[in-house]
């Protein structure tokens, strides 16, 4: 055993960042799902416009109420006054009319009551403000100071409250009538028929801690950002970019938290909320949104029609890598976020690190990079963060122990390579692949015999794994030993073109070597063989995900499936676009609900339909999810392959396959080493120990174990015995019972963890 | 170690024999070790020559949980 499957702690005090603070925010900036949706960006008072559609939506008009209150003392002259840049930015209005927004607030306003609560009790501030001004401006600043519970004195030339609201907004009195309710519980002193002269403000300005709001203080010119002129007093702002009563509001909400910063001795410039509109790139598909004919607003509308217009709002928000991935709907983040868990779990030195199982259940296929819009790379990031956590020690070797030691059988006891007999050059090397070797033996062996007899130049045979689950479970040096290994035995075979069965092997040797076909090229080449199957109903085709970026791949095996006379039925997710199995990224050793939920993802547009595959992972992992699915070899050569061989069975197909090329065209005999007693498994107990990951190798090895050292525990009550045996990093036990030389196998299971006496 | 904390602890019963010895199991002090980890606990042992039984349900079920939280410390 080599030092890669030397099991240690994953408590090491190795570090290594996962990206520079740029790399990993350049990353982030890509996924905009989180941006706000363009109505609440464009809204300088920052309303959630989506939210507010929402509730009505729902029916909930008391929380549409409590959103404009939020941003706005008296909402109902905003919803009257606003010249609403959310409707222009609204997306709807790509397809058709924008949502009504500003008539749906004023339904609001209509079909909601004013709460009679008064919030969260909030202690009385000290400092005294007067305000004064009779203008929308100084009504909103006042309102929106005594909110923050600052005791405000408001100075207003008008004479009573219904004067004071004529003054500030030029709106039916009906509708300024119903915001002396808000005016009252304002918390707000004022002083009305107070004629404002400077005598009258330099008298009362001694009173105050803070005074604002009357142009005959101003002295300089208005900060753009603050509202402050060089006294420290707030003013509206000269520049008018929205509706006066739009600009009236926001200009107050600034001028409100600059009042606070002063009060608080604090630069106004300083740490400011960020204000007014923003920029959104939030992308929205408008493929999937159907039309909907816009209510007229005639008079106010009605809570149905209210309600009817708000739910013609999109609520926009991306959500296209979620289409597609079963993995991220799993973990329910977007890339955005679980890329800033995955990158603070590779940081944990001391403590669970939550998100491992995370970053290994993704497939690492790279459908997310085709559907996000910006091209969010979440496979890169899931490998670099396996990739780092192996190297600085935090991976555990059980993740993935099984996995590789697979590779390592495929490219050992399962691992042949040989010239085409009678040839002492080849052209051509063919690689079918572990997955197909495991699966579809048989197919394997007729391929290798057609191309011997079709291709001409001579084609040699590689029985071997690429070496792709190494770099699927992050281990780079492991990796590197096998691709070493892969080309030291093609120089043995002399360099020749590397004919691949699998598109996962392709691309994958296509790294490290200069020419590597596919079996796919060689057939469309040569024809098809006599023999193959006809297909007479229309197929789907499942692409490879290792064949995403490969459309010339994706064409030629259409192209044989139109010569074995199928109709291709294109789906959605076909293409650049296809999930995964399950298979990739080591998830179905890992994760198998989510590997299991991908498999279903892949047939979901039509789970009846037959499926041809290009990768025999796919075609087991399909077949095993009961879909009706077909590797293009099998319909080719017309032989199938079992249903969905189990673990141990995929071993003994691949020494198989060997032993029998060996003994037919090389004429080696293999000694097959058969053990010296007989055993018999229940369907029961096989499925436990294909759950449970136990191969029957280890199963007999336990028993040759026993055998040996007759180590067993009897149990009188059932009569049965069990053993254990460790063997690598794992403790098998076996419970039997047994008879001269035959073995009758109960249960078996396995632990990790080491015992002994104390 | 008398005052040593055992974290689990299973009787041996009476039905449980050594194979190779010929002698009943008893209830002995044992140690599961993971990664850096020890465990001490209390499970049916052979006398003379240490075996140490763990049943199924142990071994799938607590031994496993312990085994996949510590794998992600």
């Amino acid at each position: 055993m080599t030092d890669h499957f030397k099991e240690r702690s994953t408590r090491d005090y190795h570090q290594k960042q996962l990206f520079s603070k740029e790399d990993l925010e350049r990353r982030e900036s890509l996924c905009t799902h989180e941006d706000p949706p363009f109505c609440n960006a464009a809204c300088p008072l920052k309303l959630d416009v989506k939210a507010m559609l929402a509730a009505v939506s729902d029916g909930d008009f008391a929380k549409g109420r409590s959103l404009m209150e939020f941003i706005s003392p008296f909402p109902e002259i905003l919803a009257w006054g606003c010249d609403a840049p959310c409707r222009k930015v609204c997306r709807r209005s790509e397809i058709e009319e924008s949502v009504n927004i500003p008539a749906i607030e004023r339904a609001i306003m209509q079909h909601s009551m004013v709460p009679k609560a008064k919030g969260l009790l909030k202690l009385r501030k000290k400092q005294r403000l007067a305000v004064f001004g009779s203008s929308l401006f100084t009504l909103a600043l006042a309102a929106d100071m005594a909110a923050k519970k600052y005791p405000v004195t408001l100075y207003t030339e008008a004479e009573d409250e219904m004067d004071l609201m004529r003054r500030c907004a030029d709106l039916p009195d009906e509708i300024l009538q119903r915001q002396l309710p808000l005016l009252r519980k304002a918390d707000l002193k004022i002083c009305y028929s107070t004629i404002v002269d400077r005598a009258f403000l330099e008298n009362e300005e001694k009173n105050y801690d803070l005074v604002c709001g009357a142009e005959y203080l101003k002295t300089d010119e208005v900060d753009p950002v603050t509202l402050c002129d060089d006294g420290n007093r707030v003013f509206p702002h000269a520049e008018k970019k929205y509706s006066p009563i739009l600009q009236s509001f926001f200009d107050a909400r600034r001028a409100a938290v600059s009042l606070e910063r002063i009060i608080q001795r604090i630069d106004p410039h300083k740490s400011r909320p960020q204000e007014g509109e923003t920029e959104s790139h939030l992308f929205t598909n408008l493929t999937y949104i159907p039309s909907e004919e816009a209510v007229i607003e005639n008079g106010v509308y009605s809570r149905e029609e209210a309600i009817r217009e708000a739910t013609r709002c999109i609520q926009c928000e991306c959500v296209e890598c979620f289409r597609g991935c079963a993995y991220l709907r799993a973990f329910k983040r977007y890339p955005r976020l679980l890329t800033r868990e995955i990158y603070n779990n590779t940081g944990i030195i001391m403590g669970d690190h939550m998100m491992n199982k995370a970053l290994n259940s993704c497939s690492l296929c790279g459908q997310c990079t085709v559907t996000c819009p910006n091209g969010y790379d979440m496979a890169d990031i899931c490998r670099a963060a396996r990739e780092n956590m192996v190297d600085t020690r935090k991976m555990s070797l059980a993740v993935h122990e099984f996995a590789l030691l697979d590779m390592l059988f495929s490219n050992n006891e399962g691992y042949l390579a040989r010239k085409q007999p009678g040839h002492e050059t080849c052209r051509y090397v063919y690689f079918p692949g572990c997955q197909a070797n495991g699966i579809a033996p048989d197919t394997v062996y007729e391929t290798y015999r057609d191309l011997m007899n079709r291709k001409e130049g001579g084609v040699a045979l590689m029985l071997g794994c690429c070496s792709v689950i190494a770099k699927w479970a992050g281990r780079r040096e492991l990796y590197e030993e096998q691709i070493s290994f892969l080309k030291e035995e093609m120089h043995k075979l002399g360099d020749p073109i590397i004919i691949a069965g699998c598109p996962t092997c392709r691309s994958t040797l296509r790294e490290h070597f200069p020419e590597v076909i596919g079996l796919w090229d060689v057939l469309e080449e040569i024809g098809l063989p006599a023999g193959h199957e006809t297909l007479t109903n229309e197929v789907m085709i499942h692409d490879a995900c290792s064949a995403r970026n490969d459309a010339a791949t994706q064409d030629a095996i259409r192209r044989i499936v139109s010569s074995l006379g199928g109709t291709v039925k294109e789906g959605t997710w076909s293409k650049e676009r296809t999930a995964c199995c399950g298979y990739g990224g080591l998830v179905s050793y890992v994760n198998r609900e989510i590997a299991s939920q991908m498999s279903e993802e892949c047939v979901k547009e039509d789970p009846d339909a037959t499926y041809v595959t290009y990768c025999m992972a796919c075609r087991d992992r399909l077949k095993r999810q009961g879909t009706d699915a077909v590797h293009f070899s099998e319909l080719v050569y017309g032989i199938s392959a079992d249903d969905s061989p189990g673990l141990s069975q995929k071993r003994k197909n691949r020494k198989q396959l060997k032993e029998k090329l060996l003994k037919e065209d090389w004429k080696e005999e293999t000694m097959e080493e058969k053990p010296a007693f007989t055993y018999e498994l229940s369907e029961e107990v096989r499925q436990k120990m294909e759950d449970r990951m136990i191969l029957e190798s280890d199963l007999l090895e336990t028993i040759q174990a026993y055998r040996d050292t007759q180590m067993a525990v009897y149990n009188e009550a059932d009569e049965t015995l069990t053993t254990q045996h460790r063997i690598g990093n794992v403790s098998f036990w076996v419970r039997f019972q047994e008879e001269e030389n035959h073995y009758k196998i109960l249960s078996v299971y396995s632990h990790r963890m080491t015992v002994r006496t104390r | 170690m008398p005052n040593e904390k055992t974290y689990y602890s299973l009787e041996a019963g009476q039905n449980l024999v050594c194979h190779k010895c010929g002698v009943h199991l008893i209830k002995g002090n044992a140690v599961f070790e993971y990664l850096d980890n020890a465990f001490p606990v209390e499970l049916p042992v052979c006398p003379q020559c240490g075996f140490v039984y763990v049943p199924e349900e142990l071994a799938m079920g607590r031994v496993l949980s312990v085994e996949k939280v510590l794998e992600d410390k």
